[in-house]
């Protein structure tokens, strides 16, 4: 095969076995890769209705066609499984450099099924396999078993490990590799936690083939230089990194603040970019064979002294906005203490800001919190975040998630997720679109699986106004099977600021000798999008669960430029049902089904 | 009127914001624009507008948050209390 290996590595990890399997040809022309053909392995050999921290789900970590080879950003991997959040399925986006190196070493797939009986990691040193001892490094950050793991087995190799909130079952615990990257939502380190795997070791010396070289070389060459023309990825990304949204969703009066009871933060400008830029930050860094280089090599300041990349966008905002505080040091602090415990920062932020609301609102009282915890008290927001990878106390509340944690005290309206997965940094009562893409996204609540933003908010590739409703459904749509291909291919979504299907399409054919074209592999990333609805639904998930929490429905957004909206999520819902071609409850039909080779 | 610079805007003014009387000559975002293009130079000028005079495709003009191509683009009508914030063409999240 080209662009894919054809490798498959299975392991065992109840019994220690493992072995090598082909990889399955026509699902990968089908579903591309990482996000796409992982799913379909992980539906075609689990249970959906299973336990997600029992040993009958599985843990896939999975490159695209496109990881690894020189095509534009190709540095993504994904990390498949049952989301112990969510009750959904969980594909979960890595960038850095651990997917290519797994490519190098010869693999497009590892399958991690069963549960060890004690702590253990893998290490692939190409095609050799060893699952080895990690009873010492139980206990460790990240960052610390990062280290020792480079020691251990090879300075030049990839780890991608699990803190010790993915050890303690924290539902919001993620995985990290290269230390600072994370396949980072749904809770798939707790995934890997509950079955004794604390790390994944990679090296490997050998190269990702392409069918044909020229033409290949040719299409990356027009996709780099529409990247390079761009001014998004060439400009606004690598001068100020994802964290230069923050003004802009503040000035247009949607950035959540206070766990979403207004879009409007006064201390935004000395969280953002900018700011960032001028006062916090060592240089920018790029994952592999990236020419974009959005990250943030930085430092905080005394008294929340630390070093580390990020904080990103959204974690900005949820350690920033969301919770009222605008010390950019506190909140890269709790960034980077997310990155070191394994934790992912989106949720972690809004639970926390969630029990600030509970505590304003006297559904807990000091005593309980420990700490005074109204918003802006930027100590013990910091405070919580170690406590929270503890799974214990407060701290253990907090680890399960703001939907949890809200219903423990009653107040599950307080938590401001979508199917118990916490929404990121937009304010579906003032940009219609990303509320319909929350109340869709088949991972809960999240932005990059329909990035209606783009259009609604930032004008690429067009305009939209944000408070249209009657073409969102169209484009949520759109934007969401275009997606599921980019990440199936193995591609940053970044890319797409500066690049469409065409140019994605000419590198996946080149590399792999299939005839993608643009209308294909929008057509695959519909496949892969009715895919995973189809195990939602089997996993017990509805189109009641299509919703967005009350507060975004019914209390108006109460000033700034969109002062008396709410989301118009349930006039939307219908038409985007319709534009799927589902059924009135959100199920999609057998027409449908057979149409993309689903039934 | 209060103008908010942000970004690579904010680097050709060398200033966050600016304060500006609605003089006579003032009543649109283009002419507020060009303005501003005379404050600030060249540099600025290539950056705002285009060969035409009206606001660059490359930058984001949000009058009291809302984003110019919604309202009457270099027409929109500018009153004393608006709030006009400056953005390249920018992304992330």
């Amino acid at each position: 095969m080209f662009g894919w290996i054809g490798n498959v590595l299975r392991v065992n990890l109840t019994d220690g076995t493992f072995r090598r399997e082909d990889l399955k040809e026509d699902a990968a022309r089908d579903y591309l890769g990482a996000r796409g053909l992982g799913t379909r392995y992980f539906i075609d050999e689990t249970d959906p209705a299973m336990d997600p921290l029992s040993p009958e789900n599985k843990l896939l970590f999975v490159t695209g066609p496109l990881t690894g080879t020189l095509a534009t950003s190709a540095g993504r991997f994904n990390v498949v499984t049952k989301s112990p959040l969510t009750g959904a399925i969980a594909a979960s986006n890595s960038g850095g450099y651990w997917g290519p190196e797994l490519k190098f070493a010869g693999w497009d797939m590892i399958i991690l099924e069963g549960k060890a009986p004690k702590p253990v990691y893998l290490f692939l040193y190409n095609d050799r396999v060893e699952l080895r001892n990690a009873s010492a490094l139980w206990g460790k950050n990240t960052h610390e078993t990062t280290d020792l793991l480079l020691a251990e087995t090879d300075p030049e190799a990839k780890v991608a490990c699990i803190g010790p909130a993915g050890e303690n079952g924290v539902l919001l615990a993620n995985i990290i590799n290269d230390k600072h990257r994370a396949p980072g939502r749904g809770g798939v380190g707790a995934v890997m936690g509950s079955k004794n795997l604390k790390a994944v070791v990679v090296r490997g010396t050998k190269g990702v083939r392409v069918a044909d070289r020229e033409a290949f070389l040719d299409a990356v060459k027009r996709a780099r230089a529409k990247l390079a023309a761009h001014p998004v990825t060439s400009g606004g990304l690598p001068l100020y990194g994802t964290n230069v949204l923050v003004n802009i969703l503040n000035q247009s009066g949607a950035l959540p603040t206070r766990n979403f009871q207004t879009g409007i933060f006064d201390g935004a400008d000395r969280t953002g970019g900018e700011t960032q830029r001028d006062t916090r930050l060592h240089r920018n860094k790029g994952c592999f064979g990236c020419t974009i280089g959005c990250g943030r090599v930085s430092f905080a300041e005394a008294p929340f002294t630390g070093e580390g990349e990020g904080p990103e966008y959204e974690s900005t905002w949820s350690f920033g906005a969301d919770c009222g505080v605008d010390d950019i040091d506190a909140i890269a602090k709790a960034n980077y203490l997310c990155n070191e415990l394994g934790m992912d920062t989106i949720s972690l932020g809004s639970t926390i800001a969630c029990a600030m609301e509970l505590y304003e609102k006297g559904h807990v009282d000091r005593e309980t919190v420990g700490y005074d915890l109204h918003f802006g008290n930027a100590a013990a927001m910091v405070a919580l975040v170690e406590e929270a990878a503890s799974g214990k106390g407060f701290g253990g509340l907090l680890g399960q998630g703001s939907w949890r944690l809200a219903k423990h005290f009653g107040h599950p309206e307080l938590s401001m997720s979508v199917k118990k997965q916490e929404m990121p940094a937009y304010d579906p009562r003032s940009i219609q679109g990303i509320g319909l893409n929350y109340a869709t996204s088949n991972r809960g609540g999240c932005h990059v699986r329909g990035y209606l933003i783009s259009p609604e908010i930032l004008g690429v590739p067009e305009k939209l106004d944000p408070q249209s409703v009657a073409e969102k459904p169209a484009w949520a749509k759109i934007f969401q099977d275009l997606t599921a291909a980019v990440d199936s291919a193995g591609l940053c979504l970044f890319t797409t600021f500066g690049i469409g299907g065409e140019e994605i399409a000419a590198q996946l054919a080149a590399a792999t000798g299939e005839p993608y074209t643009a209308e294909s592999i929008l057509k695959a990333g519909e496949r892969i999008w009715n895919m995973e609805r189809l195990f939602n639904l089997n996993a017990g998930l509805s189109g009641e669960d299509d919703t967005l929490p009350p507060r975004l429905l019914e209390t108006p957004m109460p000033e700034g430029p969109h002062k008396g909206s709410v989301s118009r999520v349930p006039e939307m819902l219908p038409r985007y049902y319709q534009a799927r071609g589902w059924d009135d409850e959100g199920i999609p039909t057998p027409e449908k089904l057979r149409e993309l080779g689903l039934a | 009127m209060e103008v908010l610079f942000f970004a690579t805007i904010r680097n050709l003014t060398g200033e966050k914001e600016l304060r500006v009387a609605r003089a006579a000559t003032v009543r649109t975002v283009r002419a507020l624009l060009e303005l501003l293009a005379t404050r600030y130079g060249e540099r600025f000028r290539r950056k705002v507008l285009d060969e035409n005079g009206d606001p660059s495709p490359e930058l984001i003009v949000l009058v009291n948050g809302h984003h110019i191509a919604h309202l009457d683009g270099g027409d929109t009508p500018l009153a004393e209390t608006d709030r006009i914030s400056l953005f390249p063409v920018i992304g992330g999240g």
